[in-house]
């Protein structure tokens, strides 16, 4: 049988704290609107700061750059790393009806030192944001990608 | 019949704070660790619902929870400059678990020595110890090997061992 380690059994004695009343609050109701809306139109979470909220000029720029794949197949159906925004309108003719950004890939590029002299830890990211906007006359779909690649460096608090 | 939304909530009183400790690795602050795991829930709620709605496995959340975290501190470092990061992140006056019993002074050194444990070897320990994953759980989550998941908990149980003589040590001196 396995003999717990002595540092294990001080870590029993530690337990993490629950949820506090008003995020265990603000969940609940988040899930008493998620099981009462409609399929097909998912709300995002009020509160939640950095999901964020695509412009009419974010969509003219990023369609730009962007590869357009027409879809008549209606919203897109969500992947558990995606961002999903509630229903906007975009402009006259196209409604935004999903805004998603998500990692597809991630490389650990090493520590790096600052100038000034602190360590940081390179990620290097491969990220795609992409939208969903509902052409009202027509009923397509369009979904805008834009893919790019991003250095992220963490600031190194430990050894 | 019970109503997706009542299991969840159970599911959340049950498993909420393994997800907040989780979280906790990811976050500046308890409020955004709870931030944090809402926005995993609501990805998850959506994910699960291809899957006939119920709530989904720890393992399939922790890392959910990593990659929210993960897209957080991207946003967060464009907009913070890197030196309040700096501070930020070294600011451990809101503890991330409680002591069971009063004045347990190991518990307490051990409480500090968790939380600076390095991101790679505290993963590994929530995940183990307070989350319950095995280290084939572990390595799938973390995208890591198995071996490599059980010999960071090693070597996280030796650091923690190490620091709890020291600091003993230290406390004996000054005494």
């Amino acid at each position: 049988m396995h003999k717990p380690d002595p540092i294990e059994a001080i870590l029993a004695r530690l337990m993490p704290p629950g949820l506090s009343d008003d995020g265990q609050s603000d969940i609940a109701a988040m899930l008493d609107e998620l099981a009462g809306v409609p399929v097909g139109i998912t709300p995002a979470k009020p509160g939640i700061s950095w999901i964020r909220r695509i412009t009419t000029g974010g969509i003219a720029a990023a369609g730009a750059a962007a590869a357009v794949i027409f879809s008549l197949s209606g919203p897109p159906s969500p992947s558990p790393l995606s961002e999903v925004a509630p229903v906007s309108e975009v402009a006259a003719e196209f409604v935004l009806v999903g805004e998603s950004g998500r990692i597809e890939a991630m490389t650990d590029e090493g520590w790096q030192e600052n100038a000034d002299g602190s360590t940081m830890r390179a990620v290097r990211l491969s990220v795609v944001e992409e939208n969903s906007l509902f052409d009202e006359e027509t009923g397509i779909v369009m979904k805008v990608s834009e893919p790019r690649e991003e250095i992220l460096l963490m600031p190194v608090s430990a050894f | 019949m019970e109503s997706p939304a009542s299991a969840w909530k159970q599911w959340l009183a049950e498993h909420g704070p393994r997800l907040l400790l989780v979280a906790r690795g990811w976050s500046n602050s308890r409020h955004d660790a709870e931030d944090l795991v809402q926005e995993a829930i609501l990805r998850m709620w959506h994910h699960q619902a291809e899957s006939g709605g119920s709530p989904p496995d720890l393992p399939l959340v922790f890392s959910t929870i990593r990659f929210c975290g993960l897209n957080h501190h991207r946003s967060e470092s464009r907009r913070r400059k890197r030196e309040e990061s700096i501070v930020y992140l070294h600011d451990f006056k809101d503890v991330w678990l409680d002591p069971v019993l009063e004045e347990d002074e190991e518990a307490v050194i051990l409480r500090d020595a968790v939380q600076n444990l390095s991101q790679k070897l505290r993963e590994v320990v929530v995940m183990k110890f307070w989350g319950g994953l095995t280290f084939l759980q572990i390595s799938e989550t973390l995208a890591i090997s198995p071996n490599t998941a059980a010999s960071r908990y090693r070597y996280a149980l030796e650091q923690l061992a190490h620091e709890l003589r020291r600091m003993k040590e230290d406390r004996h001196a000054q005494a």
